[in-house]
């Protein structure tokens, strides 16, 4: 069905980054392929041969032939290549044409011209194996993450594909719409369908992927068949570089030290949003200096409840105590410091240096440079953070909460579409903050990152907290009930 | 309200074509910006606010409605009384109001009851080129995108203490400016650039002509309002500039 005869691309002349060198590899019909390796292993490059991005929308150097079916997909323009395959991509918020769900799902068809008729027929059939009722007529900006992944998926299945091409599709989803994401690709693999996922997180397609192509530095190095991935342990998994296959089998790596006795209390989080309550916390505590967890669906108030924390909320009447202490929301804003899912929106400056010195309160530019030696900075201070890479900008906002002197650090999902060893050096820099004696509160959904990093959970549901433990043996057995009883 | 453009997502109460939309918008602008005694003003501002009334967008109407009587008023019976400076002020500010807000109103019910769709599917029947539709598409699903994160930029800015009326806000004025422009400057070329790979993939700019499944049509609501709008022109044509008086 896909056939790739010794393809080598790269983005520029003399740019090897992410490029991809003599891949040959023949896709039958009706198999599902996992792409995994390293970020920058040319995962994305290879999806991008396939739906036809590359070489009408990212130019570069490409050599050898992409066949689909028979047609070279290079002499294709891009709508004739659409009709071929069908792309699902990783960021939600920026592949919605429209603004409204209903012209999103028939927007594909409407651009092949198909009749009306044929329109609606295909939107019902949708609508229902999809199960898109509560969805339909909804404005695209108000649903979650995992609800405008769905609808993405369901658009790209109403043109009718033969191929369909998932980059890091999960990335942003929840353990529940990770789930909905799994069970979309079994039933196009039902369906016959030839389907092809880049991804970093292999759990929920271990039981889909027909052969599994481990890439590395742009070259296959190793194909797997589905069997003989599943009886590699997670430490050559580790090994590799991938993430695990097997939530269940994740262990915890370190002993947590339960000394910490003094506890942050919070009283009266409340807020609403077009009357309806979305926040509902009366009392929650947590360990002064932990590392803690916060967990729950998407859309389940986590989000909030950090804003309202950090004293963005100003309807927000709710109050910190430390050390018997009260903090109310204008001074929670100078307490703590969220370092957010998009990074990209919290560096100003033109320099990494000038980004620190910027949140000192008395600049002390032999201080920013201490701080930015332990982030492992130092060499980058003069660099625009524009051009750093994902997890460089990430560090920069983590050293700019550092110079701050907050006490509260937050970090919204800040492992979403890393692969295994970003992970860890996340992991790694959030133990540091520990160590400088941080509190640090991490919504995440990713188990593997909690078992590794966090001391204590708190589980949000509907805006009320309806668990609260720390990581101790009896814990990491809740932990992962959460993560793993999800099929109900 | 802001979130709100052009994503109309329920079945509309009062079902108008957006080509008389369009034509109201223009009728009701010109109207009301050339001006005329107040019965007329009041009418011509009522066809809008009925409109949201008919649309159960409750509140917005009376709200408008309860602004632009106020104007009226003022304009009737305060401009008359008040001299010098105070005489300026009160003309500009209820002037504006006065003249501009029927326009407004009208604008407002434009883009809260009309999808992006619908809306390229009427441009479409006027034969507006593809070339024009598309960009002026994309304009309209980047507006939300661009309030969103101004929103996000402008939280990062008061958790820096950098946003206005923060402390080191007055320190270095210009240059928060630059900080809240030039985030959201990057982050809206990015999601342009994605937006535009992923509208690719989907077959926009094929060269076949596009279905549009959204169902436009003039129907009975059109013909009585269109006449409506024909009536008032052509009172105005005979009693204004006809000379006819009564």
């Amino acid at each position: 069905m896909i056939e790739f005869k010794n393809v080598s691309f790269f983005y520029g002349e003399k740019e090897r980054e992410n490029g991809i060198e003599n891949i040959n590899l023949n896709i039958q019909k009706g198999e599902v392929i996992l792409l995994c390796g390293e970020s920058g292993c040319g995962k994305t490059t290879l999806t991008r041969l396939i739906n036809g991005l590359i070489p009408n929308y990212y130019e570069g150097v490409l050599t050898g032939d992409v066949i689909i079916d028979g047609t070279k997909v290079s002499t294709l323009a891009l709508h004739e290549a659409a009709k071929l395959a069908g792309s699902v991509f990783q960021n939600p918020r920026s592949q919605f044409f429209n603004v409204d769900t209903t012209s999103e799902l028939v927007f594909g068809c409407e651009n092949m011209g198909l009749k009306e008729e044929e329109i609606s027929n295909r939107l019902d059939r949708i609508v229902n194996d999809f199960h898109l009722q509560l969805l339909m007529k909804r404005n695209i900006f108000h649903l979650s993450g995992g609800e405008k992944q769905k609808i993405a998926c369901a658009s790209v299945a109403m043109a009718h594909p033969e191929v369909f091409v998932l980059d890091e599709p999960s990335s942003n989803l929840d353990m529940c719409a990770t789930q909905d994401l799994k069970y979309m690709i079994a039933y196009w693999k039902d369906q016959g369908k030839t389907i092809v996922v880049a991804e970093h997180r292999l759990y929920y397609l271990a039981d889909l992927a027909d052969r599994i192509v481990y890439m590395r530095e742009g070259k296959i190095e190793k194909i797997f068949t589905q069997a003989e991935l599943k009886s590699i342990d997670n430490a050559v998994l580790a090994k590799l570089g991938l993430r695990t296959l097997n939530l269940s089998s994740v262990q915890k790596d370190s002993k947590i030290n339960n000394n910490k006795t003094q506890e942050i209390i919070l009283k009266d989080f409340y807020f609403s949003y077009r009357h309806a309550l979305i926040l509902q916390i009366d009392l929650l505590d947590f360990p002064k200096g932990g590392i803690i967890a916060l967990i729950g669906h998407n859309g389940a108030g986590k989000s909030t409840f950090a804003r309202c924390l950090c004293g963005l909320e100003k309807k927000c009447k709710g109050k910190m105590c430390v050390c018997n202490q009260e903090y109310k929301n204008k001074d929670r804003i100078k307490q703590c410091y969220m370092v957010m899912q998009d990074v990209n929106h919290q560096l100003f400056t033109e320099s990494v240096l000038d980004e620190i010195l910027l949140s000192m309160q008395e600049q002390d530019a032999l201080k920013a440079e201490e701080i930015l030696h332990r982030l492992d900075l130092a060499h980058l201070k003069d660099v625009h953070p524009m051009a750093l890479s994902g997890g460089q900008k990430q560090r920069v906002a983590i050293a700019s909460a550092v110079a701050s002197q907050r006490e509260i650090i937050i970090f919204d999902e800040p492992t979403s579409g890393l692969d295994l060893q970003h992970m860890h050096e996340v992991a790694r820099c959030i133990r540091m903050l520990n160590e400088m004696g941080k509190t640090i509160l991490i919504i995440s959904h990713d188990l593997e990152f909690i078992l590794q990093s966090c001391t204590h959970v708190v589980c949000i549901n509907q805006g009320s907290v309806i668990d609260n433990y720390s990581l101790d043996e009896k814990g990491i057995r809740q932990l992962k009930k959460f993560f793993t009883d999800i099929d109900i | 309200m802001q979130n709100e453009m052009l994503a109309a997502t329920h079945e509309s109460y009062f079902k108008i074509d957006p080509r008389t939309k369009l034509i109201l918008m223009f009728f009701v602008n010109m109207f009301a910006f050339r001006g005329g005694n107040i019965f007329i003003m009041l009418t011509i501002a009522a066809i809008p606010v009925i409109l949201l009334f008919a649309e159960r967008k409750i509140k917005g109407a009376i709200i408008c409605a309860a602004v632009y009587l106020a104007a009226a008023l003022i304009n009737e019976w305060i401009v008359p009384a008040t001299h010098g400076a105070a005489n300026v002020l009160v003309v500009m500010i209820s002037g504006m109001f006065y003249r501009l807000m029927p326009g407004f109103i009208m604008g407002y019910y434009l883009v809260v009851t009309t999808t992006v769709s619908e809306f390229i599917a009427a441009m479409e029947r006027i034969h507006i080129s593809q070339k024009i539709l598309i960009p002026l598409s994309v304009m309209f699903r980047f507006f939300p995108t661009v309030v969103q994160e101004t929103r996000s930029i402008g939280d990062a800015m008061r958790m820096r203490g950098i946003a206005a009326g923060g402390s080191k806000f007055w320190k270095r004025p210009m240059s928060m400016i630059e900080y809240r422009i030039v985030p959201l400057m990057m982050s809206t070329v990015k999601i342009g650039e994605e937006l535009s790979a992923a509208s690719l993939t989907r077959g926009l700019g094929g060269p076949q002509r596009r279905t549009n499944i959204c169902k436009i049509g003039f129907s009975v609501h059109d013909i009585v309002l269109l006449s409506i709008v024909m009536a008032v022109l052509l009172a105005y044509f005979l009693f204004e500039k006809g000379g006819v008086s009564l």
